[in-house]
């Protein structure tokens, strides 16, 4: 149905469409803010949120690794590479026995624990284009790959059965080879988005015979030995203390010997690491805020003082004060939602494709998960909350102006 | 029923003080059409923004249907504008991003309980000519259909005074004479017309006409003026000066 009055929309869309070129500068400079705040929002969402989905996913509570390999992590040089490693479970030559198991079964709280063993980095073209890891896990005790399994298997592998992540190449029950090695299919993983895709899982004992066969490992890595672990994956028992059986898997060993890492040690440093990208988006925000708001004023005042005749028109047609106000502020307003909008979308849509081309993977060596479409709603409402408050305070002044404006002289203004 | 007691303006300039409208007085019957004219700054235009609460008079009083509107609060003088008083004026003040039909609207976003209606625009575009260009952008409308505009935009709400400010001064003579027709017919349906100009050949359509002169309100216009008038005595009052 037709509209029978004018509404505020129509006049303020009117007044906006009236200076393109200047509108548009106008739009662009919230949307630039809104894309800043939203994409550092985002990112630190995004690749926290697929971090501790992973790790929550892999199920452990606790990472027992030899004291060299935190050292390591600790070290300031390779500190980033090293964490990502320890939450994908990447390669790592720092090994321990895999006896002292039997002591951190006994730990009170200690659930399930399941060892690693990470044997190499293998160009197996045939496989997969990107370098295969192989690592050894011990299918009856293991908690933390065959959950992501793409079918679940009725048995663990067997003798000569191996679960390839979801981008090396095969069928399940169908045969690969790694060098002078043949081995069954038995599962495939789905996607982690991490170096897991790439990686081919073998029994522990078929790790060990792998890793004596030459050319296999590296000459200059410590050779394997049967036994042999790099890390132990304990999971805690629901309603336990983590912080004190962590303690108590620790006290029997010595601190030079291994280490137990807490889930959320291993995603401080990641934190870090994107909360440094986070950051600078959120300190080049607050520039372009700091920057946009007396600009954005700017721009106001000239638009209320080229409109100084048709405030007066409106005022001699019976505006109220707070009727201009409210017009100077809602133009302001519908640049701001505009350019927020398209910020926060084209933000988005950046995210996505880089993410799809790989660059989170390859720029920081995590893989960016879309948050929920909650959670971006609310980081949405967030940088649209932002550029709307920075219309708002920048129109402010001009808006009062105009609402104060002599109708009479505002008329004539064109006139003197 | 307006009436303008003692009422004075003056500005402050950086060197003098100027008097604009000094001690007029003038009463307006409903239904009235008034004709002031005047040269170039005589003050006309001060007066009509003192009527319809644009300014405020430095001395005197005006009352509108009683109400002095030189005591009431901003918004209550927005208030009254917007309900009983059209304004016209000499340039065509229509908004140029939005049509003539929007234009007509306008008035009724601060009136928002009164009359105006979209019916009633289109009804008063046909009133004035341009029911065709009802959704034409102003910069698509020659003068005289932009100062048509303006009058059914001055007319939306049904105001019962209407104060025009040279609505004919860049106007062809065909054009002024459409125009003045058009305020005839509205002054015969009851709107209350006061009507400033500098053209004596208009006067003939006013009920009284009024001189201005060193913003002085006289009642012989042609003791000030230069030009030979044309005034019809029998629309000439004694009344209400």
């Amino acid at each position: 149905m037709m509209k029978q009055k004018m509404d505020y929309l129509t006049f303020i869309i009117a007044g906006i469409r009236n200076k393109p070129g200047r509108n548009l500068a106008t739009v662009f400079c919230f949307a630039f803010i809104a894309a800043n705040i939203f994409s550092a929002q985002f990112l630190f969402a995004g690749t926290v949120m697929n971090v501790d989905q992973g790790i929550s996913r892999m199920g452990a509570d606790h990472l027992v690794v030899a004291s060299q390999y935190t050292a390591h992590l600790r070290g300031s040089e390779n500190a980033p590479e090293n964490t990502i490693a320890i939450v994908k479970v990447e390669p790592s030559l720092f090994r321990f026995n895999a006896n002292i198991m039997e002591k951190i079964g006994k730990v009170p709280g200690v659930s399930n624990m399941s060892p690693q063993l990470y044997v190499a980095t293998l160009d197996l073209p045939s496989l997969s284009p990107a370098p295969v890891d192989i690592f050894g896990i011990d299918p009856p005790t293991d908690f933390t790959i065959q959950p992501w399994l793409q079918t679940p298997m009725k048995n663990p592998p067997g003798p000569g059965e191996v679960i390839i992540g979801s981008e090396i190449s095969g069928e399940v029950s169908t045969q690969i080879t790694v060098p002078g090695h043949t081995y069954t299919i038995a599962g495939r993983l789905d996607p982690t988005q991490s170096t897991v895709d790439h990686t081919v899982f073998l029994r522990l004992d078929d790790a060990y015979t792998l890793a004596a066969s030459e050319g296999i490992v590296p000459p200059s890595a410590p050779r394997i030995s049967p036994g042999d672990v790099n890390a132990v994956l304990v999971q805690v028992k629901h309603g336990a203390d983590t912080d004190m059986v962590k303690s108590r898997i620790q006290q029997p060993f010595s601190y030079s010997y291994i280490k137990v890492i807490q889930r959320h040690f291993a995603l401080d440093p990641v934190s870090q690491e994107v909360q440094g990208l986070s950051s600078l988006l959120n300190m080049i925000s607050m520039v372009v805020v700091i920057a946009a708001v007396p600009l954005i004023a700017l721009i106001a005042a000239m638009v209320a003082h080229e409109r100084q005749r048709e405030i007066g028109l409106l005022k001699s047609m019976g505006a109220k004060r707070n009727v201009i106000f409210f017009l100077v502020i809602a133009e302001s307003l519908v640049l701001a939602v505009i350019g927020g909008t398209v910020g926060v979308g084209a933000s988005l849509v950046g995210f996505f494709l880089l993410n799809t081309k790989g660059f989170f993977n390859s720029a920081f060596q995590v893989s960016l998960r879309m948050p929920a479409n909650a959670e971006i709603g609310f980081m949405a409402v967030m940088a649209l909350s932002v550029v709307i408050a920075i219309g708002s305070i920048a129109s402010l002044y001009p808006a009062y102006r105009c609402s104060m404006m002599n109708p009479y002289d505002a008329i004539r203004s064109e006139e003197q | 029923m307006i009436e303008i007691i003692g009422v004075t303006k003056s500005f402050s300039t950086t060197s003098s003080e100027v008097v604009a409208v000094n001690d007029v007085y003038l009463e307006v019957k409903p239904g009235e059409y008034i004709l002031i004219l005047g040269r170039s700054g005589s003050g006309k235009s001060t007066l009509l923004g003192m009527l319809s609460g644009l300014i405020r008079p430095t001395a005197g009083t005006i009352r509108m249907n009683g109400m002095d509107i030189g005591n009431l609060s901003d918004d209550k003088i927005s208030e009254l504008r917007a309900k009983e008083i059209g304004f016209v004026f000499q340039f065509s003040g229509l908004i140029p991003t939005i049509t003539a039909l929007e234009n007509v609207l306008l008035p009724t976003l601060f009136c928002p309980d009164g009359p105006g209606s979209r019916s009633r625009a289109v009804e008063l575009l046909k009133k004035v000519g341009l029911s065709e260009r009802a959704d034409a952008y102003p910069r698509t409308l020659s003068s005289g259909e932009m100062k048509r505009v303006a009058i059914a935009r001055a007319l939306i709400n049904r105001p019962s005074l209407l104060i025009a400010d040279e609505p004919t001064g860049d106007l062809d003579v065909d054009t002024e004479i459409e125009i003045m027709e058009l305020f005839k017919d509205l002054n015969r349906e009851g709107t209350t017309i006061i009507m400033v100009t500098h053209n004596p050949d208009l006067a003939p359509y006013a009920s009284r006409t009024f001189g201005m002169d060193h913003g002085k309100l006289v009642k012989n216009p042609e003791s000030f003026c230069s030009r030979t008038w044309r005034l019809e005595p029998s629309v000439h009052s004694d009344k209400g000066i």
